[in-house]
């Protein structure tokens, strides 16, 4: 369903959804935007350029209970809750998409899959580049499914494309929807053609076959160890990640020493104990063995899993990385120049 | 199973990581179900020369201390430490930059000579003697504590971060003190407060110590990135992370 609603009205639609439902939503944040508790539509920001924290986090929990138990018993934790998740970028649309698919093979995880399904996205394209974003080489700058409704900021309109029926539902509750036309959908074309140059504030030269099929090659590339000697081990470009989902399970006792909770915390494969087993053991106990996994996992090793490529070129990893390692753009760059 | 004998003494420091152990306020009845106390001066007035764990709080800064130390390790099973102080000397370290005459003379004045205020180079507790568990942080973390403990008795090897102080604040969703050109020591100091200092919008001081394995140079290496120097990094340092 394709509708139209002009700026001035998007406020009232705004808080008549405040009024239905909980809703996260872009707001400004120091001098940064993110995703929070959406209390008054006047702190909405769709023209935001990045959100500091990627959405996974309200889907992925960095930290999370998932069962409590006693000696012969355990208990599931507490069900999702409905929520309304408002102003998600096309290039974290399709991060949650690619976890989506993650979530769901195998073990298919309730936790994560039970919240996604109790969620209702709307995406909006995106109206300010961020200093890193580099979508637009991958792709990534627009989303044409996975979200209820996308929002596209044509002029003094936004174009509302509501996919499904929690999409339809929400766009009933506003006043001064009207129809929209051939003429806004090319409007809209024109936007992702546009998005898709902007979106480069770096530049990738190959394209995501090609990485893929470079890094086959590039296990002892010079690059992993040059750039890894700076590394501190942290994990911060892990845990900005949109598409980064990997956590480790702990118990938690009671004082009883036999009753508990069993928890999940956030992980990154770029931290030193990541890869440590029963003996010890660490199989990747060298600072560029693991500067390395990480993009094999972006570049090759998800992509064989999900057939998609696992880095959709958010920048957030540029920015949050202190010595300036972490461009996924500079790194599959110089393989190709091997 | 008879409830373990635990003592807690303390060295050089402030005991605040002790007064911590109250601020597990109705918690404290849990702790007291699975330990007996016999020596702990800031709550009863028993003292004891039989126990099953030591708690050792404070830093070493004399050889009388070194050898009481050495008296309570031939007494206890497991010997925990106890605060930044205990684990890694914590700003009693700094007294290792000075010359320990003139450190005396700042202190004592006219005093300094008397034999019972001589001083030495100050250590962590596992520079004198082995140590099964580190609970770090200055001050500790009472909830931390309650968790350390409950492995202990379980007989679970305790689990204490060896990832640095940045997780925790990409969990938090902080934002990043270098994105405001502020010299924070999050990369390179272990977890497990909660990245505290950050959230409440403040550099981190590094109480917890360095992890296993920080890449110091690395911090060094990029200072000039924020307009800043090593001596910068180095002074901030020195505070909790003195190597000398």
């Amino acid at each position: 369903m394709l509708k139209v609603l002009d700026t001035a009205e998007l406020g009232t639609w705004v808080e008549a959804i405040i009024k239905a439902h909980d809703v996260i939503g872009i707001q400004a944040r120091a001098d940064k935007f993110d995703f929070g508790p959406l209390a008054k539509v006047q702190d909405l920001r769709l023209d935001y350029d990045v959100s500091l924290n990627a959405p996974k986090r309200f889907f992925l929990l960095p930290d999370e209970k998932l069962f409590t138990f006693k000696k012969d018993e355990a208990k599931s934790a507490q069900a999702a809750e409905p929520f309304v998740l408002f102003g998600v970028h096309p290039y974290d649309l399709i991060a949650l998409r690619q976890l989506d698919k993650l979530f769901e093979m195998d073990n298919p995880d309730v936790h994560y899959l039970s919240r996604r399904a109790k969620a209702i996205v709307v995406a909006v394209d995106v109206q300010k580049p961020s200093a890193h974003v580099f979508a637009g080489c991958l792709g990534f700058e627009h989303v044409e499914d996975s979200y209820d409704i996308l929002l596209t900021k044509i002029g003094n309109e936004y174009l509302a494309d509501a996919a499904t029926a929690a999409g339809e539902k929400l766009i009933a509750l506003g006043k001064g929807f009207t129809k929209a036309d051939d003429t806004h959908l090319a409007a809209r074309k024109k936007i992702w053609d546009e998005n898709k140059q902007a979106l480069r504030r770096h530049e990738l030269k190959p394209n995501k076959a090609q990485i893929t099929a470079q890094l086959e090659k590039s296990y002892d590339h010079k690059i992993w160890k040059e750039k890894a000697r700076l590394c501190f081990s942290c994990g911060s470009c892990n845990l900005v990640c949109p598409t980064c989902y990997c956590f480790d399970v702990a118990d938690r006792l009671n004082w009883d020493l036999a009753s508990g909770e069993r928890v999940r915390t956030w992980d990154g494969c770029m931290l030193e104990d990541f890869a440590t087993v029963a003996g010890p053991h660490n199989f990747r106990n060298q600072r560029e063995a693991r500067y390395r996994h990480r993009y094999y996992r972006k570049g090759k090793y998800v992509p064989d899993k999900i057939g998609e490529f696992s880095c959709v070129g958010c920048g957030r990893c540029i920015g949050a990385c202190v010595t300036h390692i972490a461009n996924p753009v500079e790194v599959y760059n110089a393989i190709m120049e091997a | 199973m008879d409830r373990p004998r635990v003592a807690i003494f303390d060295f050089a420091c402030c005991e605040g990581c002790q007064l911590q152990l109250y601020n597990l306020e109705e918690g404290l009845l849990d702790v007291l179900g699975l330990i007996e106390p016999v020596e702990w001066r800031e709550a009863i007035s028993d003292q004891s020369d039989s126990y099953d764990i030591a708690v050792i709080e404070g830093s070493i800064t004399r050889k009388e201390d070194e050898e009481r130390l050495k008296d309570i390790r031939k007494r206890a099973k497991v010997m925990i430490a106890l605060g930044a102080c205990a684990t890694i000397g914590g700003v009693n370290k700094l007294k290792n930059q000075f010359d320990f005459g003139e450190v005396r003379r700042t202190v004592y004045g006219k005093d300094a000579e008397a034999p019972h205020l001589d001083t030495a180079r100050v250590k962590a507790v596992h520079e004198v003697v082995p140590v099964e568990v580190k609970i770090h942080g200055c001050p500790i973390d009472h909830f931390e504590f309650g968790t350390i403990l409950k492995s202990v008795l379980a007989g679970k090897t305790p689990s204490i971060p060896n990832y640095p102080v940045c997780v925790e604040c990409k969990k938090k969703g902080n934002i990043c003190r270098y994105e405001y050109n502020e010299v924070c020591l999050g990369p390179i100091t272990r977890a497990g407060c909660g990245a505290k200092c950050p959230t409440g919008g403040f550099w981190c001081f590094g109480c917890r110590g360095l992890l296993d394995n920080p890449n110091v140079d690395a911090a060094k290496e990029v200072m000039d990135i924020y307009g800043k120097t090593v001596d910068d990094l180095s002074g901030r340092l020195l505070l909790f992370n003195n190597q000398s």
